[in-house]
């Protein structure tokens, strides 16, 4: 595994690895929806009129939907159409209630929920694994006093931690990454610290340090290389949680029932209390985006985690 | 080291992760300042120089002039006495109270749920590794990858509709039938709080006083959160169990019972399904972990008065009790179900030592 950068037999390990992750359809599958969603959200950022949307508006702000409702009228959701093709749904804006185009309010969640989903998972994942790695490889007291600290964090359930953080610090969409990170962080502590421990112990680092080389040169050239490709799986599947998680915390009214976001979550959340009426696609269409979004991202992952599984690839 | 040794370790490093579980709920207490605190406990038809009275006395009372880390020790204190200040559900009841009040409801649940998933989880997980790459196996595998992609509140929604709307075989809200209520004897129901006793449940209690309409009205508000939350737990359980399965079927002992000429049977249930089995009770922190996030989200759906539900009407109603006493007893029961798990895994793996 640990072999340097650009050599032969690196090359040759990518190749294998590419063959390994091509030979399962499902995670390929995967890996184009999750492209595709990240263009979408990229052509969204950059040209929204080129996607259908008028008036981008200011991200995460209630200003945002408000701005955009000329493409619909009605007073009620209409269903799906060959000019609104995901039909149409409501919103509580300033000045009573309004319609808008679902389609159109999709696409422009996705790049906030992207957005946020990796921020999130990268911050978090970046404190944890810093964490981790120093609990490992330090060992003795620093590692007692991390992981004890890790516990507690561990020790209660990330939704519920999310709720108590949100509550102190206020209920915005902002505030609810904010709080998200601050749960997501000890699993990474968690699963950095256990790869730490377990890399520490190969031959190679052995062979290193009877070489004569520094802990801190260890840790970089021998240690870091294999601890981050596991790692990066895992943010990299977690990034599909994110979104559900959000969604949840939406759904239970972590955010007030008037901020108007494009947030996937948020919408679905909105068009449930539609959806008994009868407006079904209020709820479908965004929750099968949520869903979709995580399907793809697991179903990739599970493809990354058989590339590095050396018992997988013979 | 000895089983007992490591037992008696990870118990007295439980004080400092209950000391730092505590700490960050004391702190939530403590996040909106003076005023936030005392505000429940205040007199809002107070003013003037009386209402300036009422706050002094109430900081000597909460030693909110003392220090920070003082206050905590007489919070402790008092935590420990059973004393958890108040919360504003059910129109404002000790926290203490309260939580005898949730928590049963939460356990059922909870318990039922968790008692579903392994019951179909382990021969769905086993028969699918067993026909690897088979019909069914990729049918299971679309489907738990399906239901562990979606969001809980859309499985629950999706039952909902469909048992609730669109079949009409299940109630859908809350904990029983409301023309029932009026039936029940204030003798073990508390009609003001809708709080039965003696076990809070109100399914055992009316069965117990021999009510059994009520109890089999209770008994269905009960199935379709447990559905739910089943169906959520189910999806990630059944891919470890597979996975593991998988792995154990790989292994040499397995081919020499093949070789030797063990049926397919024999060698599948009880060489091999024992051993998958056994690197999936460290999935049961997993699953109690899921199990309580779960039951956040599934009580909210369904108005289930449990833990959770009362967790979003705190969170809802900015009620500072509540949300204190329910993330501290989420933190217990997680922190001790992983000691649980941590024990119970060197009990039945003894190549395990610590």
């Amino acid at each position: 595994m640990a072999v340097a950068f650009g050599s032969k037999a690196r090359f040759d390990d990518l190749r294998l690895s590419a063959r390994v992750f091509l030979a399962n359809k499902s995670a390929v599958a995967g890996l184009v929806i999750f492209l595709g969603f990240l263009i979408v959200g990229l052509l969204v950022t950059l040209t929204p009129g080129l996607m259908g949307i008028q008036d981008p508006g200011v991200f995460v702000s209630n200003a945002f939907i408000n701005a955009n409702v000329a493409n619909c009228s009605g007073a009620w959701p209409e269903p799906p159409s060959a000019a609104h093709w995901f039909g149409t749904t409501e919103y509580q804006g300033a000045g009573g209630f309004g319609c808008i185009d679902l389609f159109n309010l999709i696409l422009k969640a996705i790049p906030v929920d992207l957005a946020l989903s990796f921020f999130i998972v990268l911050i978090g994942a970046g404190i944890g694994t810093v964490i981790g790695i120093l609990a490992g490889y330090m060992g003795r007291y620093v590692d007692e006093g991390l992981m004890r600290l890790t516990d507690i964090f561990f020790g209660i359930p990330f939704l519920v931690l999310a709720i108590a953080v949100g509550f102190v610090i206020g209920r915005t969409l902002l505030n609810m990454a904010v709080a998200l990170m601050i749960v997501w962080w000890p699993l990474y502590a968690r699963y950095g610290r256990s790869l730490t421990l377990s890399t520490k112990e190969m031959a190679f680092v052995e062979s290193a340090t009877a070489a004569g080389s520094g802990r801190w040169k260890i840790l970089f050239k021998h240690i870091l290389p294999n601890v981050l490709p596991p790692i990066f799986i895992q943010i990299s599947l977690d990034v599909g949680t994110v979104v559900g998680i959000f969604s949840a915390l939406a759904f239970i009214g972590f955010l007030p029932t008037d901020a108007n976001l494009p947030e996937l979550g948020y919408i679905t959340n909105q068009g449930l209390t539609l959806a008994p009426l009868g407006y079904w696609w209020t709820v479908v269409f965004p929750g099968a985006t949520i869903t979709l979004f995580a399907l793809a991202v697991n179903l990739m992952g599970d493809g990354f985690r058989d590339v590095i599984d050396p018992r997988r690839r013979s | 080291m000895k089983l007992w040794v490591y037992v008696v370790r990870r118990l007295i490093l439980l004080i400092p992760t209950l000391i730092g579980l505590t700490f960050i709920v004391f702190g939530l207490l403590h996040a909106g300042g003076t005023t936030e605190f005392i505000k429940d406990y205040l007199n809002p038809r107070l003013t003037g120089p009386a209402r300036q009275a009422a706050i002094s006395d109430l900081i000597i009372r909460f030693h909110l002039n003392e220090p920070l880390f003082v206050q905590y020790f007489y919070w402790i204190r008092a935590v420990l006495g059973g004393d958890l200040g108040y919360t504003a559900v059910q129109g404002g009841v000790p926290v203490s109270t309260a939580l005898t009040w949730f928590l049963p409801n939460t356990l059922v649940l909870t318990v039922f749920a968790s008692a579903l998933t392994w019951i179909l989880a382990i021969p769905i997980g086993v028969f699918s590794a067993v026909r690897r790459d088979s019909v069914i196996d990729q049918g299971v595998r679309v489907a738990t990858f399906t239901l562990y992609s979606m969001p809980i509140f859309l499985i629950g929604y999706g039952l909902l509709v469909l048992f609730g709307v669109t079949w009409r075989v299940l109630p859908i809200e809350g904990m029983l039938n409301e023309q029932l209520y009026t039936d029940l004897p204030s003798s073990w129901f508390d009609h003001s709080f809708a709080v039965s006793s003696p076990t809070h449940i109100l399914m055992f209690d009316a069965f117990i006083h021999g009510y059994w309409g009520v109890a089999w009205d209770a008994f269905l508000h009960v199935v379709a959160p447990t559905l739910t939350l089943t169906l959520a737990l189910l999806a990630g359980i059944v891919r470890i169990l597979r996975a593991s399965m998988l792995e154990v079927l790989d292994q040499d002992y397995i081919r020499l019972a093949r070789a030797k000429g063990a049926p397919e049977r024999v060698v599948n249930n009880l060489h091999a399904r024992r051993n998958a089995l056994l690197p999936t009770v460290t999935t049961f922190g997993y699953l109690v972990a899921s199990l309580l996030g779960g039951a956040v989200v599934v009580e909210d759906i369904f108005t289930f008065k449990g833990i959770g539900w009362w967790t979003t009407q705190a969170l809802l109603m900015t009620d500072v009790g509540g949300i204190m006493g329910t993330t501290l007893i989420f933190g217990l029961v997680l922190v001790l179900a992983n000691l649980a798990v941590d024990i119970l895994y060197g009990l039945l793996d003894p190549r395990i030592r610590y």
